[in-house]
């Protein structure tokens, strides 16, 4: 046995780093200001990527790099999906990026280098990969964010970005090293089995996990760890936006689950109590905070950290469900995001941003088939049926419900209700107020391919989730190897 | 039971947190700085104490030798204001200080009572020979070769970050570029008009008189 | 059995992706490919279940889930296909109109600027009406169940700016909202007491519940009884059963093509469908099947008698297939669910044969559906006089056609049922066969003989100019002097295809279907029902009956509503007339249809204008919107101003969030441990 094929379960990560590399490399001998060469690579290796990822799909669950790099199903099908959501990102962005000069070569590398450290971060199974992941991750997006240097909102919001991120690491950190203390170890399994079998200091745990579920807290954008989440996707440009809202959320899921689930799943009882804080406090915070926004980027912050404290009512459950559902809400957020900000970004054109609630008025008139996807994308965010999204909450109620957490599904419904007041109200400017302006949406034919599909696959998915819902029900069960 | 080694402990443990607090409180920039070296020497002071020999070299000097005195160079050409960065800083500290203390008397508590007093997992015991300098190296590349890699990427990262973000291209600045100097040929630079002996009034009679007027002028 | 399972899937697929090329794709298509698409795919559809049909009679039956759609507690919800006998008859009747239908509609609508919309919605009915009869539980039934009337109520509204085409199709829809309430309760009861949706388990635990009573507090309703009438309910909307009726006419402002494939041959027998395939439910309970009987009995004849007074020729046959799908819901009342099953089978070919002929017959008069304004077509248009004369006969029960052996089985399982509603019953399907011979031959006699009524220049805009396009400048009625001429081939070739099963099939399908062994298990009939067994002892093959026919009650009852049709309307013309005048309460009650409409116009319709204008003045206007709606609403938008501010865009404020964050899990998780 070779020591390559020894990596055999890692192959998709290495192609993707070799390929960051020739990239840049690449990069600097391609002429021309629209980097289409560049562009078609980035492409190529994600298309590689997946290939491979499916190709060395291996049943079971498989350790490499002495237990701190794990295979399983799980981690297939969240990194397949953020090969996706990377694809799709690209393709709605880059000609929003060209009009404003940030389409380079380094963007597009930093985009792939996120995108590693996303997959280190669903695949890690020891803190310290989780952490490295997180980090490789955190710095790509705090660069990317910067990399608006003439706008003072973009600088001020990566500033902000990597401060509290800094501050969140420490946190997350500190807590590790405290469950470290507890355990005398990092790898997430032997965390686990220490815990079961019984450590001297409990109070020491808990305490550590204070901390961690702090850290992921900041990740995911929860209430009272929330506070970044509307400034950097506001002051962002929209294609970074649309970067930080949507495949990360796919990492910070597996995150909690490598975590929360296969390391500390015997202090259940600790961190759902946490969580559900967190949770109640995100849904209330999040929709409530979110009506009173005019600017539609900020708007969607506030809707993320709602989604997120919804998500959060999936995994706290503590049951297989619970994490399938919680999973399903997480694709189904990123697809609905990746629509969302899609549908600014095709509305944006060279020096026009159309990120203001008021940009929306009257779009029917401009583009039913636009408009109609915009309505079948907020329809999905606010839960109604049909499409998915209304799937997407039923799931993870219903395993909130299994659970016992009644007083929680109630309080998570109203607040819900709450919130489709704001998706709602996109619909209303849509449909029944005139248009501001009567300017031509132009739209290049990949991104509004992109977006009737997106749209449509809203729907689609609502109507038949099915089989998205065992995948994930699946994934989850065979990946965490938790008893039925 | 108090050994000379726990003295030792919370002597530099003291240290790290009084200069970490200075680090915040300090007026002149450069005095902070300078506490934070503080911080990391006695930071280093514990590593050692843990046996982590190399670590706590390598903490000295990397960090108090490289990072700190770049550090400083930045703060002492920056010219930075910290009575402007530092407004509200006083407003607000009673708040956090009470935060603060409360947090700190609450991780006491959690942590300092009952019969938690000896904690965590057993602490390994090594034999006089141990060197943690060859341990570390030697799981560095074995057992942890992923994370060492990680952080090889994760620097890579920094690098391409750092770039992207300083690297502008100024059309309007002027720029030497010696490749196209040396390759420069003397047709490039020199042109040979060849000027008839006698010019003609008609044809030379504009240039003649612009001149003429910027004459005047001065 | 996957290649099987396939194919299954092909047959509601098919027809889908039509609908969905037709309806997203037409403008590009245009109209030449729309119709050659969707026509294609249902003809795929057909063809399909031809072979699903060999598939079944070489004895091959499958009963499993296609696609599970969502688990909630311990119920899920799947889609799933039962493909047994009665399954696979209702695939071919279903294709096999809907194919006819499709190619109809290329003459029928050749100018109608809602072309590709149109046959997207009848490619996507078919898909509709497919998965309802495939379903193998509830919830399916219950999706095809809307799907169909969804489109329904599309297509009565088709021509969307006409008034009275809005009415009907609110009409229709609210009409059928009381009736699919009724089978939601069903449904939901199903599902609380079996806990599954799934048929074959419903079928095999009911026999547990008999002596059950509905777990409805306050009343002690026997359980089956109640499951039953309030799956019956929902067919009443849908199989437009009295007093729930009032739709069926008014839908004839739709396109003729979807009166003949909906509101004749598919959707509206879907009720019966329904109930034959709830057998075994059905079986349980003689109260359900005695409510069932003389809900049909009444539906058969008093429905007939409106047909008399008709002047519009669809509405005419609307009536008459009011009148028919009484007949087929009486038979169910007698446990001869076969024979109803049967007699849906024929009259799905006569009766959209009749109504393609009339459209036919409304396309020669350019749009005018005055049965008065027409007269003497017979020369004009021989295959639509031809056709329609066969269909006519096969709807009167003519011995040898296929509306004979289908009805008389049903007037003689009538004869044979225990039910004590049953002599009500026998003497109204009896009385009926003369009434629909009457009205039929009135209206046949009236289109295709004596004088020529058309053309003269009587345009007073009295009659329902049902099918006329709102376009002022498309005239309608012939102009004087001009004459009507025969259909193009698109129209005549499915007259043509549908005459032959309106003649053959009740032939060639009765032993089979009626005696021998034909549905199998698909359909369960109880010890003391067997009505069957005894018609058996006197049946001596399809010839035989139909020659021993020639002496019975219900031929000399047609007879002589043909004779008598033929001697007001051919021969004195001058005695309609002078009947209205001398009977003008009788008329009168028939010309408004029973008071139906006025009544529920009056007491459903205002009263719940009513009650609307009180909960909406007080409860809506000062209690929901006063204090909870606006109230809340005002509350979280201040709640929402104020959290706003706290975004203060300072970092050490948001890390002071953090701080406080982890403060706050801290305490919750030491201290309240």
């Amino acid at each position: 046995m070779s020591f390559l094929s020894t990596l055999y379960s890692a192959y998709a990560e290495i192609f993707l780093l070799v390929m960051v590399s020739v990239i840049l490399i690449a990069d600097l001998f391609t002429a021309g200001r629209t980097k289409t060469v560049t562009y078609l690579l980035v492409q190529v290796t994600l298309l590689g990527c997946s290939l491979i990822t499916v190709a060395t799909h291996r049943d079971g669950i498989d350790h490499l790099f002495h237990h701190m790099f794990v295979d399983d199903l799980m981690s297939d099908v969240l990194k397949l999906l953020s090969y996706m959501a990377i694809s799709m990102m690209l393709v709605y962005s880059r000609s929003y990026l060209l009009a404003r000069g940030l389409f380079s070569g380094e963007f597009l590398a930093l985009v792939l280098f996120s995108l590693l450290g996303m997959m280190v971060m669903i695949s890690a199974s020891n803190f310290i990969t989780l952490y490295l992941g997180l980090e490789l991750l955190s710095l790509s997006l705090y660069a990317i964010v910067a990399l608006q240097r003439d706008s003072a909102i973009a600088t001020e919001a990566a500033m902000k970005y990597f401060i509290l991120g800094a501050l969140a690491s420490g946190l997350l950190l500190y807590g590790m090293s405290m469950l470290y203390g507890a355990t005398g170890t990092l790898d997430v399994n032997a965390v686990s089995s220490a815990i079961q079998h019984g450590v001297p200091n409990k109070a020491l745990l808990v305490f550590g996990l204070v901390f961690v579920v702090a850290g992921l807290a900041f990740k995911l954008g929860v209430v009272p760890f929330h506070m970044w989440v509307p400034d950097v996707y506001h002051g962002a440009p929209t294609a970074m936006t649309m970067l930080i809202g949507t495949a990360p959320k796919l990492a910070a899921f597996a995150f909690v689950m490598r975590i929360l689930v296969e390391a500390l799943q015997p202090l259940m009882v600790h961190w759902s109590g946490m969580l559900a804080i967190l949770a109640v406090l995100s849904m209330a915070l999040g929709n409530i905070s979110a009506i009173a926004q005019t600017n539609l980027k900020r708007m969607f912050a506030y809707s993320t950290i709602a989604h997120m404290g919804f998500l959060l009512v999936g995994v706290l459950s503590g049951s297989n469900e619970g994490y399938g559902s919680a999973m399903f809400y997480a694709v189904v957020y990123v697809i609905m995001s990746l629509g969302g900000f899609g549908m600014i970004l095709l509305m944006s054109r060279e020096g026009f941003e159309a990120d203001k609630l008021s940009d929306f008025k009257g779009l029917n008139q401009r583009s039913p088939w636009l408009a109609f996807m915009m309505l079948l994308l907020m329809f999905s965010m606010a839960g109604v049926p049909p499409t998915v999204g209304f799937y997407a909450k039923f799931a993870v109620l219903n395993a909130a419900v299994q659970a016992g957490h009644i007083p929680l599904v109630i309080l998570a419904v109203l607040f819900s209700l709450i919130g489709a007041f704001y998706y709602l109200r996109i619909v209303k400017l849509m449909y029944f107020d005139a248009p501001e302006s009567h300017e031509r949406i132009y739209m290049q034919p990949d991104s509004s391919l992109l977006i009737s599909l997106n749209g449509l696959g809203v729907l689609i998915l609502g109507i038949l989730p099915g089989t998205l819902m065992s995948v994930c029900a699946v994934s989850v069960q065979q990946s965490l190897l938790l008893p039925h | 039971m108090m050994t000379i080694e726990t003295i030792v402990f919370y002597l530099f443990a003291a240290l790290s947190v009084f200069a970490g607090l200075r680090v915040i409180t300090a007026r002149n920039p450069v005095h902070a700085a300078l506490f934070l070296v503080l911080a990391f020497f006695s930071m280093a002071g514990i590593w050692l104490l843990l046996e982590a020999e190399f670590l706590a070299i390598t903490l000295v000097l990397v960090y108090v030798g490289a990072v700190m005195v770049l550090f400083l160079f930045v703060v002492m050409m920056l010219d930075v204001d910290l009575v402007q960065l530092r407004e509200g800083f006083w407003r607000w500290f009673p708040i956090g200080a009470l935060l603060a203390a409360v947090m700190v008397g609450e991780m006491i508590w959690v942590l300092g009572n009952r019969q938690t007093a000896e904690t965590g997992a057993e602490v390994i015991k090594h034999a006089a020979d141990y060197s943690n300098t060859k341990e570390l190296g030697r799981l560095i590349y074995t057992d942890y070769v992923y994370p060492f890699e990680l952080a090889a990427v994760l620097l890579l990262v920094a690098i391409v970050a750092a770039i992207a973000l300083t690297l502008r291209q100024r059309r309007t600045a002027k720029r030497q570029d010696v490749a196209q100097q040396v390759a420069v040929k003397r047709n490039d630079r020199v042109r040979l008009v060849s000027m008839p002996a006698s010019a003609r009034v008609s044809t030379q009679a504009q240039p003649d008189e612009a001149a003429a007027s910027d004459q005047q002028k001065h | 059995m996957s290649h099987m399972q396939n194919l299954y899937l092909l047959v509601p697929l098919a027809p889908l992706l039509g609908a969905i090329a037709a309806g997203l794709f037409g403008n590009i298509l245009g109209r030449k490919w729309s119709h050659r698409i969707t026509i294609a795919l249902v003809a795929v559809s057909f063809a399909a279940s031809v072979a699903i049909f060999k598939d079944v009679m070489a004895g091959h039956q499958f009963n499993g889930t296609v696609y599970k759609w969502m688990t909630s507690g311990d119920a899920s919800f799947e889609v799933g296909f039962l493909i047994d006998r009665l399954t696979v008859m209702m695939m071919l009747v279903v294709t096999f109109v809907s194919l006819m239908v499709h190619i109809y509609t290329i003459g029928y609508m050749e100018e109608d600027p809602g072309y590709q919309r149109f046959f997207s919605y009848i490619s996507l009915f078919t898909f509709s009406m497919l998965m309802l009869v495939m379903a193998n539980n509830f919830m399916q039934l219950f999706f095809g169940w809307e799907a169909v009337g969804l489109v329904s109520y599309l297509l009565i509204g088709f021509w969307f700016k006409r008034e009275t085409a809005i009415y009907a199709n609110l009409k229709a829809f609210l009409v059928n909202r009381v009736g699919d309430f009724g089978f939601l309760l069903g449904i939901a009861l199903i599902l609380m007491v079996f806990g599954t949706l799934d048929y074959a388990a419903v079928f095999a635990n009911a026999g547990r519940y008999v002596n059950d009573f509905a777990p409805i507090p306050g009343v002690s309703w026997n359980l089956i009884t109640a499951i039953c009438i309030l799956l019956f309910i929902g067919a009443m909307g849908k199989s437009a059963q009295f007093p729930l009726h009032v739709w069926l006419p008014d839908s004839m402002e739709g396109p003729t093509p979807i009166s003949a494939l909906i509101h004749a041959a598919t959707m509206v027998t879907a009720g019966i469908f329904m109930v034959a395939r709830m057998s075994p439910l059905f079986e349980l309970s003689e109260t359900a099947l005695s409510f069932v009987m003389i809900i049909g009995a009444i539906t058969a004849l008093f429905m007939g008698f409106l047909g008399i007074i008709q002047n519009d020729i669809k509405r005419v046959v609307a009536y008459s297939t009011l009148s028919q799908l009484g007949y087929m819901t009486v038979a169910l009342g007698a446990s001869a669910y076969s024979v109803a099953v049967f007699h849906l089978m024929t009259h799905a070919f006569f009766k959209a044969l009749l109504f393609l002929a009339a459209g036919s017959v409304i396309m020669a008069m350019h749009h005018d559906q005055d049965i008065r304004n027409m007269g003497g077509l017979r020369k004009y248009m021989p295959i639509t006089w031809i056709t329609s004369l066969i269909g006519s006969l096969a709807l009167i029960g003519t011995p040898f056609f296929s509306g004979f052996y289908s009805k008389d089985s049903i007037i003689e399982a009538v004869e044979y049922s225990h039910l004590p509603v049953s002599g009500i019953a026998y003497a109204a399907v009896l009385a009926g066969v003369f009434v629909t011979a009457f009205y039929s031959f009135r209206m046949y006699f009236l289109v295709f003989h004596g004088e020529e009524r058309f053309g003269k220049d009587h345009h007073d805009h009295q009659g329902d100019h049902d099918d006329e396009e709102v376009a002022s400048d498309h005239h309608h009625g012939l102009a004087p002097g001009q004459k009507p001429h025969e259909s193009p081939w698109v129209v005549t070739v499915p007259l043509i295809l549908l005459a032959v099963p309106s003649v053959l099939i009740g032939l060639v399908a009765i032993e089979p279907m009626l005696f021998g062994n034909y549905f199998l298990d698909a359909i369960y009939v109880g010890e003391n029902h067997r009505v069957l067994d005894e018609m058996h002892e006197e049946f001596h093959g399809a010839i035989a009956m139909a020659l021993h026919s020639f002496i019975s009650l219900p031929f000399m009852f047609a007879l002589a509503g043909v004779v008598s049709a033929w001697y007001f309307y051919m021969k004195k013309p001058s005695i309609p007339a002078a009947i209205k005048q001398r009977f003008t309460g009788v008329y009168t009650l028939l010309d408004n249809k029973y008071y139906f409409d006025i009544f529920n116009d009056w007491f459903f319709a205002g009263g719940a204008r009513g009650t609307s204008r009180f909960l909406w003045k007080f409860g809506d206007v000062h209690l929901i919107d006063g204090v909870m709606v606006n109230g809340t609403a005002k509350l979280v938008g201040r709640f929402s101003g104020v959290l706003r501010k706290a975004q203060t865009g300072y970092v050490y404020h948001y890390a002071f969030a953090m701080i406080t964050g982890v403060f706050v899990l801290l305490t919750v998780r030491t201290w309240f441990e």
